[in-house]
């Protein structure tokens, strides 16, 4: 039950079939995420994969000497372009891959195109998803719901996510879901319509507890992504923002230049990986404790080497000492950004007054506490915002809520239109739950693969770690159509209200025209 | 807490693909070969003396033209047919189209086709010359030479119109044949790039495989073990330098490729190359800066003399510790003489088991290892072609042996070139006027040798022993040796050789293991023991630096436990052999004698400090290169200044170094 070795397993499986020789490799926009979440680049140049190629680029040039390896999503687009692509072939050999089931017929058009033989191998490879943690996928897609239904093709996108991650794993699961959610039962009855109509994929060995697929819809808990974060790899998406498990740091002051994209990934990086899951307090020890041990090994500027013993002992420790540097650069500037953020958003009151909001029931203390930040002039627009609905959240119903009074307290604040506008409640009947609190029951021991319409959160993947370590015989693993931060749920929220401003004002302006 | 996983499910289509596609490529092909037979056909006669008419019949001939009056207009560009405007057909499958339309295949493309597709019927991969110009272009410009003076040409003229050098087809087959071209060019050139490519991976390749070998090989020699020798690791190390050299130069070979044609090449080929040199570079620090140094020998003596004392320390406890066991075992055996039988019982079902996989021992001619020891070397071929003919005595014709055999052949090519190199190289200079300084050369080198091979066969030895019972493959090596030959001067043969049955229970042929670890004071059952101590030292003698003791501890420790739990066959040797003579004399310690000449070691290396540094300048400055070149390629400037500081140390020492030699 580990989704990254999955892909990553395909993914080496592919690129062994097609044997020695340069090769490259031909993905489509979503697959080139994919791979790129579980494989960096030089560990798949060791494997003689030199070119990265997007099968709808146009300036890719004749290169018969390269074999080429397609991973494909089995798109009409994409399967249009492999057959203009085997008819005039720009490299010697062509192994195929698609990352979900494709149709007979799709089969024979581009069997019929491949008239110089170039073709070796066609395969389904279920990668279909973006692996980002070893139990936590994402599916990359934002704006699943349109009110409380399905966007049309996101529900067919889930479904196919979800069957290949299934497929991936092995695993013909029972499927449970939220009642109270249509959404959910949607999803659950498209998953199985599959699971049923290919049920020769689906003969995998039979366990004595049925593996479970567990659906579940976002709205269930708006809190979680509300909340600030404290755990790093939480806190790095919240503050900075994760994508494909990459970290966009271009907007740090005086930031270097091979800084400005950072990549945090658990499979390459140590420190990362023992630390993702630690708060920030324990990571701030490690990051020095990282340092002074850099500064140990580092061979220091001025200093002369004296004997031959000192270059000796400088030159076997230099490989180390290199490749230590690299990683201590790149984390000394993450967690050195967050604790910026940290202070200048003032984002331990705020914290503190999310926790209250969350877990305590006092609403004069809690109108008080917000009232009071809400004045504070460095306090963020993000921050105000999600305060306000934190309280909306959950003192909507209290008798003598303040709602009115703070939200005309943001628009004092100068807090945009549309932001105010999402906490104005569609919350009304949230079911009220904390952190992840749906995945907390006795788990018998089974595998589970919890699902998350709507999006996941790092929170909740954390939950799913400490499970996963502290009860024995449950393996589990979270997915969500993608994993949210504050301001992605805020987005998330809107464009299913449809008060995403430009987005769905477009769309009504364009229907207008059209009558 | 993640557990390995199989791969995935996946399912393959490559069976529908090809069904599918082998209908669509049977019509492509058919299409193609015709064309080639009708092109055959059109150029097999003398175009150019033949007049017009002529050409013209055979060309209908060869392909039923089409009716003029069933085509009003081109059917590729829709321009009506007229007097201006006239028919052509295609001389390949007799269609009609206008001028504009029209293309023409040159002769030269004509023949190339032709003998290329015959040749890759015939006789696949031969080279096919491709002299003729681009045939697209060649084609045009001289149709449109043509047609210029043709449109001034009268409409006699026009159809006299002879083509004595060109077919003229329409572009449908023209396309066709294009295609086919292109296929056999390509099925015949090589780019320089693959060249390159292919040698690189190769380099590659071999450090992958040499790398790993060195490492084990410093390593040990950094903890101070006598497994393998200071020169021959020297050697390892030169060899992987020189394979990440030429990485380095092939992979800069390939980055620069092409890089100053005009036109430039396409970028994506400059992006192939950039990506192979990266991972070329990628390679080279990765290995190369994993690749720790080697113990000066001065540095080497201080190790081995440190680890010889913890051993000899750690040698004697056990002892104490077995001799209890020891007489523990021999009080309940006493005490119990039913269960030692049922002991032997339950213990048989393992020699059969060790016999298999050893069931023959080389052992060496008495006679031989005696007199000759003077030289070892010689000594040592000696032994093996002993060994080679006890194998085809003892017939045994399985492949494992077969293969053993061959080694052991190869080993004593090995040796006897070695020999010759080294009085070639040796023998004038110091062996000539003093030849134990030869012999001194020679042990320290071919001993290794051996060591060596054992080493490499470590994985398969370690592992199907494991639940053999090392002990009694080591403490009895005459069970699975021949019978006729006495086990004394068994063991002695196998004392003076070191391991030479590769991958066959070299555990037993290492004497010199065999007798650090055989607990001598409070193991009397093996009367080999004084025997191999007076042969040590008689072999010693002749060597000065380097003790070639193998010892390895885990398996000696399990041997040792392995020995203590009454071994049935050690039993029957304590009896057979009671009357030992060499039993009292091995009261003396072997761990105080275990190297006479200790004392020598440090007035011998002295002579050779200078060049030994210079040895490790050379090294060092090796590495700092490959430093600065990392450091260089990802920008780190003020590291590079640093380095290249230490560098220029590092000569200005070798200088010095040298200067003081000479």
């Amino acid at each position: 039950m580990n989704v990254t070795l999955a892909v990553k397993q395909y993914i080496s499986k592919m690129i062994e079939n097609s044997g020695t020789g340069m090769k490259v490799l031909l993905m489509d926009r979503e697959t080139t995420s994919i791979v790129s979440v579980v494989y960096t680049q030089s560990e798949i140049l060791q494997k003689e994969v030199y070119l990265f190629e997007r099968i709808d680029s146009q300036s890719r040039d004749n290169m018969k000497h390269l074999k080429a390896i397609c991973f494909l999503r089995p798109t009409k687009e994409n399967v249009e372009h492999l057959i203009q692509e085997l008819r005039r072939p720009k490299y010697s050999v062509y192994f195929i891959y698609f990352s979900n089931v494709i149709s007979k017929s799709e089969i024979k058009a581009l069997a019929e195109a491949d008239e110089q033989e170039v073709v070796a191998e066609v395969q389904e490879f279920y990668g279909d998803f973006i692996a980002v943690n070893p139990h936590l996928f994402s599916l990359n897609l934002h704006g699943v719901a349109r009110g409380r239904s399905w966007e049309s093709s996101m529900l067919s996108r889930c479904t196919q996510g979800l069957t290949s991650v299934l497929l991936a794993l092995k695993k013909c699961p029972m499927i449970r879901y939220q009642l109270s959610s249509d959404m959910s039962k949607r999803l659950a009855e498209s998953v199985k319509q599959i699971i049923t109509k290919e049920y020769e994929l689906f003969d995998f060995r039979k366990t004595e507890v049925p593996p479970l697929l567990l659906i579940l819809d976002r709205s269930d808990d708006a809190i979680t992504p509300l909340l600030n974060q404290w755990t790093y790899q939480a806190m790095v998406h919240e503050l900075l923002g994760l994508n494909n498990n990459r970290i966009d740091l271009s907007r740090v002051p005086g930031i270097s230049k091979d800084l400005k994209e950072v990549v945090l990934s658990a499979e390459n990086d140590e420190f990362y990986a023992n630390n993702l899951y630690l708060n920030f307090g324990e990571i701030g020890t490690n990051i020095k404790n990282l340092m002074e041990d850099f500064q140990k090994k580092k061979p220091k500027g001025q200093q002369k080497l004296e004997s031959i013993s000192d270059m000796k002992a400088f030159v076997d420790n230099y490989p180390q000492f290199k490749k230590m540097s690299g990683t201590v650069s790149k984390h000394v500037t993450v967690v050195g950004e967050l604790s910026r953020l940290v202070s200048e958003r003032q984002l331990m009151e705020v914290s503190e007054v999310e926790q209250e909001l969350a877990c305590q029931n006092d609403h004069s203390n809690a109108q008080q506490s917000v009232r009071r930040l809400l004045q504070n002039p460095r306090l963020s627009e993000l921050d105000a915002v999600r305060l306000v609905m934190l309280y909306a959240l959950r003192y909507e119903r209290h008798s003598s809520n303040m709602l009115p009074a703070l939200m005309d307290e943001l628009s004092r604040r100068g807090v945009s239109e549309r932001h105010r506008k999402v906490t104005t409640p569609r919350s009304l009947d949230v079911l009220w739950t904390f952190s992840g609190r749906s995945l907390d029951v006795l788990w018998t021991p089974q595998d589970i693969i919890v699902f998350l319409i709507g999006g996941a959160t790092y929170e909740e993947a954390l939950t799913v770690y400490n499970l996963n370590r502290s009860s024995p015989g449950v393996r589990i693993v979270l997915g969500g159509s993608s994993i949210h931060n504050t301001k992605s749920f805020l987005e998330e929220v809107m464009s299913a209200t449809g008060q995403s401003g430009d987005r769905a004002q477009g769309s009504s302006g364009r229907h207008g025209n059209r009558r | 807490m993640w557990e390995p996983q199989e791969l995935g499910a996946t399912r393959s289509h490559v069976d529908y693909f090809k069904k599918h596609r082998a209908a669509r490529i049977d019509h492509y092909v058919i299409e193609v070969n015709k064309l080639i037979i009708r092109l055959e056909k059109l150029t097999s006669f003398d175009r150019i003396n033949s007049d017009a008419a002529k050409i013209r019949a055979i060309e209908k001939s060869v392909v039923s033209w089409v009716n003029d009056s069933d085509v009003p207009f081109c059917p590729d560009c829709g321009n009506k047919f007229n007097i201006r405007n006239r028919r052509h057909h295609c001389r390949l499958c007799g269609s009609i189209m206008c001028r504009r339309c029209m293309e023409f295949v040159p002769l030269p493309l004509a023949q190339k086709l032709i003998s290329g597709t015959r040749e890759s019927l015939c006789v696949p991969g031969s080279p096919v010359q491709s002299q003729s110009p681009p045939a697209g272009g060649g084609g045009s410009g001289m149709g449109s030479r043509r047609g210029s003076i043709s449109s001034l040409s009268s409409v006699t003229s026009m159809l006299e119109e002879k083509d004595d050098e060109k077919i003229r087809c329409c572009h449908h087959c023209m396309d066709t044949l294009l295609k086919r071209q292109q296929k056999l060019e390509e099925k015949d050139h090589t780019p320089d790039i693959v060249k390159l490519y292919e040698r690189l991976r190769m380099c590659m390749d071999k450090v992958d495989e040499k790398a790993p070998e060195y490492i084990r090989m410093a390593e040990s020699l950094n903890a101070g073990e006598n497994t393998y020798n200071l020169d021959t690791a020297g050697g390892l190390r030169l060899e992987v330098q020189k394979y990440y050299e030429l990485i380095d130069a092939l992979s800069k070979k390939i980055l620069t490729l092409n890089a100053k044609d005009d036109p430039p090449p396409h970028p994506k080929a400059m992006q192939l190359q950039r990506m192979i040199r990266y991972t070329a570079t990628l390679f080279v620090q990765e290995k190369l800066l994993g690749l720790m140094s080697l113990p000066t020998k001065e540095k080497y003596e201080e190790l081995k003399e440190k680890r010889k004392q913890e051993q000899e320390k750690r040698l004697q406890q056990e002892r104490l510790a077995a001799q209890e066991t020891l007489k523990k075992r021999q009080e309940s055996e006493k005490n119990r003489p039913p269960p030692s039988t049922n002991g032997e019982l339950l213990q048989a079902p393992r020699a059969p088991r060790m016999t298999k996989a050893s069931g023959w021992l080389p052992s060496a001619d008495s006679g031989n290892s005696r007199s000759e020891l003077q030289d070892p070397l010689l000594q040592q071929i000696e032994n093996i072609q002993s060994f080679l003919r006890q194998a085809r005595e003892a017939q045994r014709t399985d492949e494992k042996l077969a293969e053993e055999e061959s080694l052991q052949q190869g080993e004593i090519h090995r040796l006897k070139a070695r020999e010759r190199e080294e009085r070639e190289h040796w023998g004038p200079a110091v062996g000539s006027t003093q030849p134990s300084v030869t012999w001194e050369r020679c042990l320290g080198i071919s001993p290794t040798e051996g060591i060596q091979d054992e080493e490499n066969t470590e994985g398969e030895e370690l592992t199907p022993k494991a639940d053999r019972s090392p002990s009694s493959v080591r403490a009895f090596p005459a069970l699975t040796s021949q019978e006729e030959s006495p086990p004394r001067l068994r063991s002695l043969g196998g004392h003076v050789t070191p391991p030479g049955g590769e991958g066959q229970n070299s555990t037993s042929l290492n004497p010199f293991e065999e007798e650090d670890s055989t607990p001598v004071e409070e193991d009397p059952s093996n009367p080999f023991f004084e025997d191999i101590q007076r042969e040590h030292k008689e072999v010693t003698n002749g060597k000065k630096e380097y003790n070639p003791f193998d010892e390895d501890e885990d398996v000696r420790e399990e041997k040792q436990a392995e020995t203590a739990p009454g071994n049935p066959f050690e039993e029957e040797e304590e009896d057979s052999d009671a009357g030992n003579p060499f039993l009292e004399a091995s009261g003396n310690s072997p761990g105080v004698s275990t190297n006479p000449f200790d004392g020598d070691d440090d007035g011998e290396v002295l002579p050779d400090v200078d060049i030994i540094e210079e040895e490790l300048l050379l090294q060092q400055i090796d590495n700092i290169r490959a430093y600065i070149f990392d450091a260089k390629l990802s920008g780190r400037l003020d590291e590079v200044e640093l380095l290249s500081e230490n560098l220029r140390e590092l000569q200005h020492t070798l200088q010095e170094q040298k200067k003081k030699k000479h």
